[in-house]
Parts: structure tokens; sequence; C-alpha cells
């Protein structure tokens, strides 16, 4: 048998081997890894590097897609739309819609809003709670210590995760400032009770709560929850409410902020925004009526 | 039969590559704080794993052997898995992009993984305590790698689940986080302790 080592006793000519047998099998490797690589070759669009720049960068998630970089492969390949980013730029939305070779359509800045107006001296607790001050360990133990099961629990995940500390957590109820507001959805998919929503940065009212429950079990955890008695619905000279889910359900396209329903509502629960954020959007309602 | 049960049970249990030989500490650490991450890197590991015995073990019985110069296996083996590795990034990549986006950032960190290369050094060496008289082959080479690789993988799950559920618990300050893991890991090391002493 062939022995490499008897062949020769100088530890020179031993070390040369070696250096040979690696070299001869790292030349060997290099090829099969160019022979793969050239066989399995991936065609990066270069359309998607150029999307990924103009993109604001955030890699916020608000998309759904795991970042920039997955949102921009979508667009490339058509599985998603520019709408569903919120944070970039309308100037570099458009750059992207030329690279795309699609028209824009301008859609209205959004916000997001916490369906709950439940705070410590509206809604009770069913128990103190000492844990880790989260809501998701809040919600775990038995859903939590509010009486309403759908009620904010204050503990301020969605505080913890917003990019732009747009939430303030007063009196065991968050908020969202819909001036820092960029709609990206942390809060919304962090929230343990499904009660952040978006809605058109110009809505004029919105109902601030999300207890599908009947008007008995309703009042009996909360003073001023939506008791789903339909007034609201009845009162609306424009038909821009429904009633679902024992909860009034809004359409903003036929809102035009005549506040009927909050002098209707019994429980005051549908709220009147603030008229510093409808005047802060008056751009985004511009170039909805440019488009 | 007899030492397909005892390899099998070798390679998840009594010889578990993380908590009886402790290799792979960094992924058991580092990629073990969510249960679907844990998963995936416990999956990669364990392919990367049964494709780099089927390839080294052939080559150092058939080529390394025959030829004397089986004192460089480590460095053979090293220069072998990382090629291996790279090939096969390339190949999902091109062949299915979803498994790619769910598998493919861990295949470079398993490139220079112990565990991998632990694998490959075992089953070269003296095997006869879980053989009973059969002789080393590449079949059992193989299974034994794919089952320590799906007992690494059972540990990662163990792990990052007990992870995520500590995270809702209030822990002192000093302690919170990495701490908490390390406690966690000696923990089931020492449960896992008591299969050592099953004689197969």
């Amino acid at each position: 048998m062939f022995n490499l080592l008897e062949i020769t006793s100088d530890t020179w000519t031993t070390v040369g081997i070696v250096a040979a047998i690696f070299a001869g099998s790292a030349l060997l490797i290099a090829i099969l890894i160019l022979v793969v690589g050239k066989v399995f070759k991936v065609n990066v669009d270069e359309k998607i590097t150029k999307i990924l720049e103009n993109l604001a960068g955030a890699n916020c998630g608000g998309c759904g897609c795991s970042g920039c970089s997955g949102f921009a492969a979508k667009l490339a390949s058509g599985d998603a739309s520019l709408g569903d980013c919120h944070v970039t730029s309308p100037e570099k939305k458009e750059e992207i819609a030329k690279l795309l070779g699609v028209e824009i359509t301008h859609e209205e800045r959004t916000v997001a809003v916490v369906k709950c107006h439940g705070g410590a001296e509206n809604c009770g607790e069913n128990f103190e709670y000492k844990g880790n001050p989260t809501c998701a360990a809040c919600n775990s133990l038995l859903g939590g210590n509010k009486m309403c099961t759908f009620g904010c629990l204050g503990c301020g995940d969605c505080k913890v995760v917003c990019p732009e500390k747009a939430i303030e957590v007063t009196d065991k109820l968050a908020e969202v400032d819909p001036d820092k507001c960029i709609s990206c959805g942390a809060c919304i998919n962090t929230c343990p009770k499904h009660i952040i929503e978006r809605i058109p940065a110009s809505a004029p009212v919105y109902v601030a709560c999300s207890s599908p429950c009947r008007a008995k079990e309703v009042m009996s955890v909360c003073k001023v929850g939506c008791i789903g008695c339909g007034k609201c619905a009845r009162t609306c000279p424009h038909g821009a409410i429904t009633m679902k889910d024992n909860l009034p359900v809004f359409d903003y396209t036929k809102c035009t902020g005549c506040l009927k329903c909050v002098e209707a509502c019994p429980r005051n629960i549908i709220l009147k925004r603030g008229v510093a954020t409808i005047e802060s959007d008056a751009p985004a309602v511009q170039q909805q009526e440019n488009a | 039969m007899g030492t397909m049960i005892a390899i099998i049970l070798a390679g998840v249990f009594t010889n578990n590559f993380i908590t009886v030989k402790t290799y792979g500490i960094c992924p058991f650490l580092g990629v073990s704080k969510k249960t679907s991450s844990a998963a995936g890197m416990g999956i990669a590991v364990t392919i990367v794993m049964v494709l780099a015995t089927l390839v080294t073990y052939p080559v150092y019985r058939y080529v390394m052997v025959p030829l004397k110069f089986d004192f460089l296996e480590i460095i053979f083996f090293i220069f072998i898995i990382a090629s291996l590795v790279q090939m096969l990034e390339m190949i999902i990549r091109k062949l299915s992009p979803a498994l790619y986006n769910s598998m493919g950032i861990y295949l470079p960190l398993i490139t220079t993984n112990c565990a991998v290369l632990g694998v490959t050094e075992l089953v070269i060496g003296d095997m006869s305590q879980f053989l009973a008289g059969a002789s080393m082959n590449v079949g059992w080479a193989v299974l034994y790698s794919l089952f320590a690789g799906l007992g690494f993988t059972l540990i990662m799950i163990l792990m990052s689940g007990m992870r995520e559920r500590l995270n809702y618990y209030k822990t002192p300050k000093a302690l919170a986080g990495f701490p908490t893991a390390m406690v966690t890991a000696s923990l089931i090391c020492m449960a896992f302790m008591v299969f050592t002493y099953i004689q197969l």
C-alpha cells in the first residue's frame, strides 16, 4: 500500500507533501463550489436593492414582513402594495413607484388609537396584580386583572415597543399621540388584548371601547364602556355608522364630522378627536383630493 | 436491532451532545430565546450533521486511512464541513427560497459549530460501547449523527420553552436574562445526568 510517510524520512519533505495535499484538495473544493455556485445561481433583482434604498429603513415590521428587505422583495414581485408601508415618505414612495412602473395612489395617513377608555377610575380590578409589570405577563394570568376582559391592562407593553415614543400610559390607560404616531403597527402587534387599531388621521370621532359584550355585562364592569344600544347608528344623518358585535363601526369615507353621534351617545364613549390632529393632517387630506 | 436501539438511545439521551458532551453550547445559549428559532437551529444542525458524516466518514475510511494521512483529520474535516455548508446554502437558496428564509440564516453559523465537528470526530473514534460487537460502517455513523442531531434539537426546544416562560416571571435584577439562562441550562444538564448511568 502506498504510504506517504514511509517514502520520505525528511521532515521538510513531509511538510511539503502535507501542503501539497491541502493545496490539491483546496483546489478541488474550490472548483466544486464554483460549479455548484454556477449551477445554482440565484439572480438577485437589481430592482430590489434600489427599492430598498428608497424605503425608510425603519425595519418596524408594520407591513407584516420581517424587515424592509423582505418588503422590498415582496414589492418587486408584486405581492405587496406601497400602501402597506406607513413609514416611508411620499417623495420616496414616488421614487419606488417609478421603479415599479405603477401609479402611486395617495393614501391617507393613518394613526393608531387605543380603543378603550376604561382607566382605573372607570373600570375596576378583579384582584391586585403584583407580578412582572408587562401586559403579556398580566394577561397570561386569568386574562389580566381588569374587570373588563377587553380593557387596556395599562402595563405599557405598547409604550415599550413604540419606536416614536408616541404612547403614554396615564392612570392605567395607554394613549397614542396622533402627531407622533407613524402607524408602524408595533403596538398593534404587541397588545395582548388586541384593542389598538388604525384609523385615518383625519377621523373626527372614534369609539373608545372594544367590548363586544351586551349592555348588562358591560355596565357591571365599566362605567363608560359601549353598551351597543345603537343610538349613534340611528342618529347619524349620513349613515356612516353600522352596528357590529354590539359596537358601532365607522365608515370614515361617509363621516362628515357633524359630531351628532358624540352628543347622542348615552355613555359618552364616542370620543371627539383633538383639533390639533386634524390641522396637522391638512396636507394628507389635500393629497387625497389631488388623487 | 440491539445495536440500532443502543445508537439511538446514545445519541438522544445517554450521550446527548449538549447536556453530557457539552458540544454546541453557543447555539444552546445564544439561539434559545424563542422556540421557533431554536427549532430552526436544531433542524439545521441535524441536517448538516448527517450530511457532514455522510461525506467525512467515507473520506476518512477509504481515502485518509489507506493513504496514511489520517493524522490531519481535524483540519481536513473543518475544510470539508465548511465547504459543504457553503454548497448546501447555495443549493437550498436556489431550490427552496421558503426553506432558505426560515433556515438559511442559521447555516453560516453552523459552519464552525463544534457539535458538527464533534459528531464527525466521534464516529471515526472508538464507538465499540454502542455497537455491541457489530463493526462500524457508514450506516451506523449516519444513524448516530442523525439521532445526536435530534437530541440536540430536543434540548434546544426544552431550553427555549423554559426561557420563554421565564420571561413572565419577576427575577431579581442581578439574575434577570442571561444568568437565569445559565441556571436553567445547569438544571437541564443535571436532569439529563441520570441517563449517563444507563449501561448500553
